[in-house]
């Protein structure tokens, strides 16, 4: 009985404890976060105008960064295409981006792609009327097709639509036939766009216009 | 006379009232070139930067000084040294489910690593949105993970309704915040840097899932 009545106080002097030091612990958490945010410097009257003039030039800086004329940004999480000239948006078109799989060779030379559209800064290279698609080595590949050795077999007409912009690496914004894929990840790197959309981008955008895919 | 006394308590009244604000503008001014300074340094390459903007309740994507994506999120908590400014850079993205891409092998023993759902394109639907593709999209993406910066910031990000995990999970997330941050603020983590954690919850769970797709490992960002 006495043991019994022992432990009890115990284990209540441990629980009052652990709840003591808790609470230590949310009066140091409160003492900090009433800390939050920290309060702004003061500036000396006669540094006023300086940090004035300094946030202008700034101000001016920043926005010497932003692209000139037309320009496009790609959101590949949602499959969209965006004309934009400053911060208006001109026109937006569904696209399709990379899938993300992974393509292994079995045999040969045990090679690897991974089909992500790249995502950076990147300047319209090329401007094309009908294009053909010189299929690489992985079209073949994936379709579990021998390589061909000369480029003759490797062409083939009609599978990007009626233009295409180049921006580098053999990536192109380009049309497509499988219009119903529009707005999912499919390609293989490649951004495919609806014909409608694709010959207003093409029209509008000049080469060397800056391209944003993220 | 009356009229002189008037204008005089007018003017005192003026200048009782604009001596603070004025101060808080300079304040607000030395911030503005602070964070001015801070974004310009990564605006000038050409990677994205994210920009953490805590009192204004956004996160957002930017580039070249253009805002790309920007989330707003619904509330936030934190734990710890609440010294939340300044560049960062993100070291580690952890998810308890992290998506996997689908690997093919045409013509190997096993023709598909990952375990993916059907042929390229198998309708389970009228709408071409409900295809189920070999593809990694937006919805394989999850929608709690958190983030872990440079300086030892940590930041879990999670959505109003989502991705819970029931009443265990509910508990364990309790728990996790109400208990164990506490006493790892009061001991000290075992890093020896101060404990600095951060919960940003989302309304919706595509603002998430989003964030994880766009925040690759290395972007650098400002937290203001």
């Amino acid at each position: 009985m006495f043991v019994k009545r022992i432990l009890i106080a115990a284990a209540a002097l441990a629980y009052l404890g652990f709840l003591a030091v808790l609470g230590a612990a949310y009066l140091i958490g409160l003492k900090q976060a009433s800390a939050w945010p920290p309060a702004g410097q003061a500036i000396a009257d006669k540094d006023l105008s300086k940090v004035e003039k300094n946030v202008q030039q700034l101000e001016k800086r920043m926005s010497g960064l932003l692209p000139r004329g037309l320009y496009i940004v790609i959101d590949t999480a949602e499959n969209r295409l965006f004309v934009k000239n400053g911060k208006e948006v001109v026109r937006t078109a569904v696209v399709s981006c990379g899938s993300g799989v992974v393509l292994e060779e079995s045999g040969g030379k045990q090679r690897k792609w991974i089909f992500d559209t790249p995502r950076g800064e990147f300047n319209v290279k090329s401007k094309i009327t009908n294009p053909y698609w010189v299929k690489p080595d992985w079209a073949f590949i994936e379709e579990g097709e021998s390589i061909p050795k000369g480029v003759e077999d490797r062409i083939e007409a009609g599978t990007l639509g009626d233009y295409a912009l180049g921006f580098g690496q053999g990536y192109f914004i380009h049309g497509t036939l499988y219009t119903r894929l529009l707005g999912r990840n499919v390609t293989h790197g490649c951004v495919r766009v609806g014909d409608e959309d694709l010959k207003a981008i093409f029209k509008a955008v000049p080469i060397g216009a800056k391209i944003y895919i993220y | 006379m009356k009229t002189t006394a008037k204008i005089a308590v007018i003017i005192l009244a003026g200048l009782v009232w604009t001596v603070p604000a004025a101060s808080q503008d300079k304040a607000g001014l030395l911030e503005k070139q602070n964070s001015l300074n801070s974004e310009y340094s990564l605006a000038k390459d050409s990677a994205f930067y994210f920009v953490l903007d805590i009192l204004g309740r956004k996160l957002e994507l930017r580039v070249r000084g253009m805002v790309l994506r920007s989330w707003p999120f619904q509330s936030m908590r934190f734990w710890g040294r609440p010294e939340l400014s300044g560049n960062v850079e993100l070291v580690r993205k952890t998810a308890l489910k992290a998506p996997e891409r689908i690997v093919i092998k045409p013509g190997g023993d096993a023709e598909k690593v990952e375990s993916a759902p059907g042929p390229a394109a198998k309708p389970t639907g009228t709408n071409p949105a409900e295809f189920e593709l070999e593809a990694l999209e937006l919805k394989d993406m999850p929608k709690k993970f958190s983030l872990d910066f440079d300086d030892g910031l940590h930041i879990l990000v999670k959505t109003k309704t989502g991705a819970s995990g029931g009443l265990l999970g509910s508990m364990r997330e309790g728990w996790r915040w109400f208990v164990d941050l506490p006493l790892r603020n009061l001991f000290g983590p075992r890093t020896g840097a101060g404990l600095s954690e951060l919960e940003l919850t989302f309304d919706n769970d595509k603002d998430a899932q989003s964030i994880y797709w766009h925040f690759f490992d290395g972007i650098k960002g400002i937290i203001l």
